[in-house]
């Protein structure tokens, strides 16, 4: 079939509503660029105000590993995102993940890969099901992971208290204290592989990002998933199975949380029940203020690792300047507020822009 | 009509001057004028698209006009919101229900002004206003019973006092009777002959032309945003007379180069006797390649529900659709594109055709992705954006780049991207909804021509508008659909306006038939009533019995939905199930076909 031959003059009639062609840099660009400034701002005043705040084993090796395992979860969430959900039981599937990969080393005696991959396909599966449970029965996002939470909760506890009589598993495979402490340094002989203050743990967040970041900008199920999330009606009728892109978007938030489980535990040296129980709210921080989009359809990658790690960064300048536990949560919620209120900020100033130019 | 005649002199309760109301590309109201006095009828007739729907929302402050002058009992007055129309008096009566389901009636009526002592809701007062608005339409019904338990016509009826809670001297009713049975409409028209003889006005809107002459006094009539007849004595009318204003013989289409229609070889697409799930009844039809097959009705005939029924979004219950002469099972969307090659243009390219925060790659890419894939979901950036290029510059879409945000895009642009994905997708088969809606006069002889010349290279097109000179222009035939039938065929070899809109016309005028299909439906089945049999038994008799037998749907949680206008419960106490009984729907929510009779 070839398309229709309408190049004539009397079909480009619109001259007088053409939108103006915008040089000017788009808004997420905007926003990742400023948050860069604002870690370099905050790093540098920070720094001055105390010189530990460089010190590469005390504050930046912890500092990029909570960054590392942050950014892991903040990229579970971006994946739900991206179709416009939401995944409150993030941490309680990092959890479930955590405990099946302390019981294969425990029970089944597996190296620390095997387990890995064991405990990402747990992750995978209950993200399906989840995902499965909402496309199925068209209840929120929101509902239906609250649920998933609350059974997970119960779930796991139920298992360490079966397995074990201190509620962790402590057996730990050989190569899991090393990837603790070892960083960038330790790969090989003298300086050559990178920095000590880089722990190896970074390495999976690369992996993790790269491969989000390939899926949502080159592959047909990344814009799909994209598509989904901007307008799933128009998806639909476009020809997305939207139902099985949904699942996928929800099969990969549970395995990039089981992952984070992984790194958590390999960071505290055992695997137990509390694993994740932190993520909820910074998994929502760090794609958030990188751009990523509440209502889906735009996601950011790097955006998600700025915003773990300006979170982070405050957190640790401020503990090393001494505020107390009370009071760095009241910045972090503040933070979170703004955080949250941006994407709406964002679509105000343009619609007002929009109607002016109109 | 004495009434009229007495009240002539005093100022007319309720007058619109040469109403002017522009949207982006269209004049909407171009000098509409209304005068309505007291004591009578009146009805506003056009055909799709006159400005009716406009004139109304000027009218209760939805819209505010760019010109023109109001005036209420001869007093200039200025409305900027719905509240400013309700406090001068006008209350209006959409086509869909604004009613709480869980409310009772008294607190539905009484929803616009609750009446509250020291911040409590005062009861005694509501029901107390609820009663004397029931008094006033004569009305006899429980106020504290909730309104989900009603008819569609005491609905309706609810809604009328509701809207005389505020006091309203002028009424303005929007397709009142679309979704009542006959006798219900004969009780409405009771009510409204009641109002006149208090002395209001009140203004009706509707398509059946038999209604209207037999109880509307005085007529305005719109085409084209003015008014063509303006506040006439109905009775000196025929309906004859009455349709040429509509559709006026001003118009006169634009011929294209004629394009050779092939006669030969399977059609591309054929529906044959096609009954769907939505409700849908023996629908035939055949379009051959290089063919535009047009579907006219009025909103809510069925058409889009068809198109979505073709692209496998909802069940067929009978019949078969072929493709290229073969029997087609069509699954859904993806199947319907990649197995047989059919795209869907929506009605709505807001909310279904775009995804207005992405870029226009991304907006006309999103087929072919399938196509153009390598290993493990690789889509070349380059080869995406260089065909989303490709067709920008076919279709004549202007734009900043293909990377520009389509929201931007003005809404003829963004219709031409809502198609150029299916061109993109080398579709053969193309069902394009309501293609010009909300797009400006040049833009829409621009798009007739695509249209056209899509058809001349070999598309098969089904074309569904609503704009009835667009439908004379493009189709070569044109199917009339009415409450999900089609009601008949009218050939537009010649495109002549004159003699096809009134063959159209009068297939939509046509008088409902006595038997009128009706879907049965039960919601949440239950083991100890005869509606299961409905999804065990192939029985039928026994499903008969059991409708015949039921009460209200309320009780017998049988719900029956009227074909025209779905989500609505009617009574089947005293209809006789009469013939074909079909079983369908989801496995957890059965459904019954039956034709009704009332008895």
């Amino acid at each position: 079939m070839s398309a229709p031959p309408v190049e004539r003059t009397d079909v480009e009639v619109e001259s007088r509503d053409r939108a103006k062609p915008r040089r000017r840099l788009d808004p997420g660009r905007a926003q990742r660029l400023g948050l860069l400034v604002v870690i370099a701002v905050l790093v540098i005043s920070f720094g001055s105000a105390s010189s530990a705040f460089y010190d590469q084993q005390l504050t930046i090796f912890p500092l990029l590993r909570d960054i590392s395992i942050l950014c892991v979860v903040g990229l579970a969430q971006l994946a739900v995102m991206s179709i416009g959900h939401m995944n409150l039981a993030v941490g309680r599937m990092a959890a479930l993940s955590a405990m099946v990969m302390g019981l294969a080393y425990q029970e089944l005696h597996l190296p620390l890969y095997a387990g890995l991959v064991l405990g990402l396909l747990v992750g995978a599966a209950i993200g399906a099901l989840t995902g499965w449970i909402i496309s199925a029965t068209g209840v929120n996002s929101f509902v239906v992971t609250l649920a998933m939470d609350f059974v997970l909760l119960g779930l796991v506890s139920l298992v360490y208290a079966q397995f074990t009589t201190s509620a962790a598993f402590t057996v730990k495979p050989a190569g899991m204290d090393e990837l603790r402490k070892y960083s960038l340094a330790d790969v090989c002989l003298g300086p050559v592989c990178g920095s000590p203050a880089v722990p190896q743990l970074f390495l999976f967040t690369v992996v993790a990002m790269l491969a989000v970041g390939w899926l949502y900008s080159r592959t047909r199920v990344g814009r799909e998933l994209l598509l989904v999330g901007s307008n799933i009606k128009a998806a639909q009728l476009s020809g997305i199975p939207t139902g099985r892109r949904v699942i996928g978007a929800h099969a990969l938030s549970g395995t990039l949380a089981g992952l984070a489980g992984f790194m958590l535990a390999v960071t505290a040296g055992s695997f137990t029940a509390t694993i994740g129980s932190e993520f909820m709210i910074p998994s929502f921080l760090g794609p958030v203020l990188g751009g990523t989009l509440l209502t889906g359809g735009a996601v950011s990658v790097i955006g998600t690792l700025l915003g773990t790690t300006l979170t982070q960064v405050i957190r640790q300048g401020l503990t090393l300047l001494g505020v107390g536990l009370e009071s760095l949560n009241i910045y972090l919620g503040a933070i979170l507020l703004l955080a949250l209120s941006t994407g709406r900020i964002r679509t105000v100033l343009s619609e007002r822009k929009a109607r002016t130019s109109r | 009509m004495t009434n009229s005649r007495i009240l002539e002199t005093a100022p007319p309760l309720l007058a619109a001057e040469r109403l002017v109301k522009e949207f982006p590309g269209v004049r909407a109201l171009d000098g509409a004028t209304l005068t309505m006095r007291a004591g009578s009828v009146h009805a506003l007739l056009g055909e799709n698209g006159a400005g009716k729907s406009t004139l109304i929302k000027a009218l209760t402050g939805l819209h505010r006009p760019d010109a023109g002058t109001l005036e209420v009992e001869g007093r200039p007055i200025v409305l900027n919101s719905s509240a400013d129309a309700v406090r001068a008096g006008v209350a209006v009566v959409h086509q869909e229900r604004n009613l709480i389901p869980e409310f009772s009636v008294a607190e539905n009526i009484t929803l616009r002004q609750i009446p509250s002592r020291r911040g409590l809701v005062d009861r005694e007062v509501m029901r107390d206003t609820a009663r004397r608005c029931l008094d006033l339409l004569g009305l006899d019904l429980d106020i504290d019973a909730p309104v989900k338990g009603l008819s569609v016509a005491q609905t309706q009826l609810v809604e009328i006092a509701k809207a005389l809670s505020t006091e309203s001297r002028v009424l303005l009713l929007d397709e009142p009777t679309s979704a009542l049975t006959m006798a219900e409409a004969d009780r409405l028209y009771d009510v409204v002959g009641r109002l006149r003889d208090q002395g209001r006005s009140i203004l009706l809107v509707s398509h059946k032309l038999e209604e209207i002459f037999a109880h509307c006094d005085t007529v305005t009539v719109l085409r084209d945003g003015s008014s063509v007849l303006e506040a006439a004595p109905l009775s000196s009318y025929s309906t004859d007379e009455v349709v040429d204003l509509m559709v006026g013989r001003s118009h006169t289409a634009v011929q294209f180069a004629p394009r050779p229609t092939p006669t030969e070889g399977p059609a591309a697409l054929e529906l044959d006797g096609v009954a769907t799930a939505g409700g849908h009844q023996d629908v035939s039809l055949a379009v051959r390649r290089g063919e535009i097959v047009g579907l006219y009705g009025l909103v809510g005939a069925g058409r889009t529900e068809l198109a979505r029924a073709i692209l496998g979004l909802d069940r067929l219950t009978d019949g078969q659709i072929r493709v290229n002469g073969e029997p087609a099972r069509i699954g859904d969307v993806r199947s319907a594109l990649n197995t047989y090659r059919i795209g869907y243009v929506p009605e709505n390219r807001k909310e279904e055709g775009l995804f207005l925060d992405q870029s226009l790659t991304m907006n006309i890419a999103v087929t072919v992705w399938e196509r153009i894939k390598r290993a493990v979901g690789y889509v070349p950036r380059r080869k995406e954006r260089d065909l989303a290029a490709d067709y920008t510059t076919r279709l004549g879409i202007r734009s900043a780049g293909t990377g520009q945000q389509v929201s931007t895009l003005s809404g003829g642009n963004q219709q031409k991207v809502s198609l150029a994905k299916w061109l993109a997708a080398q579709t053969e088969i193309l069902i394009i909804d309501e293609p010009t809606v909300g797009i400006d006069v040049r833009t829409k002889a621009a798009f007739h021509e695509l249209i056209w010349n899509l058809a001349a290279d070999g598309l098969a097109i089904v074309l569904i508008t609503s704009d009835l000179p667009e439908m004379v222009t493009l189709a070569d035939r044109v199917g009339v659909m009415r409450e999900f039938r089609i009601a008949g065929w009218v050939d537009n070899d010649d495109h002549d306006y004159g003699t096809v809109s009134r063959a159209v016309i009068d297939l939509i005028h046509a008088r409902e038939p006595a038997s009128e299909p009706t879907i049965v439906r039960r919601h949440r089945p239950r083991p100890d009533h005869p509606g299961r049999q409905a999804r065990d038994s192939t029985n039928s008799s026994s499903v008969l019995r059991g409708l015949s037998s039921g009460k209200q749907c309320g009780e017998t949680r049988w719900h029956v939905w009227h074909r025209a206008s779905s989500h609505r419960c009617r009574t089947l106490a005293g209809w006789r199930f009469l013939g074909d009984v079909r079983r369908g729907g989801f496995p957890d929510r059965p459904f019954v076909l039956a034709t009704e009779r009332r008895g």
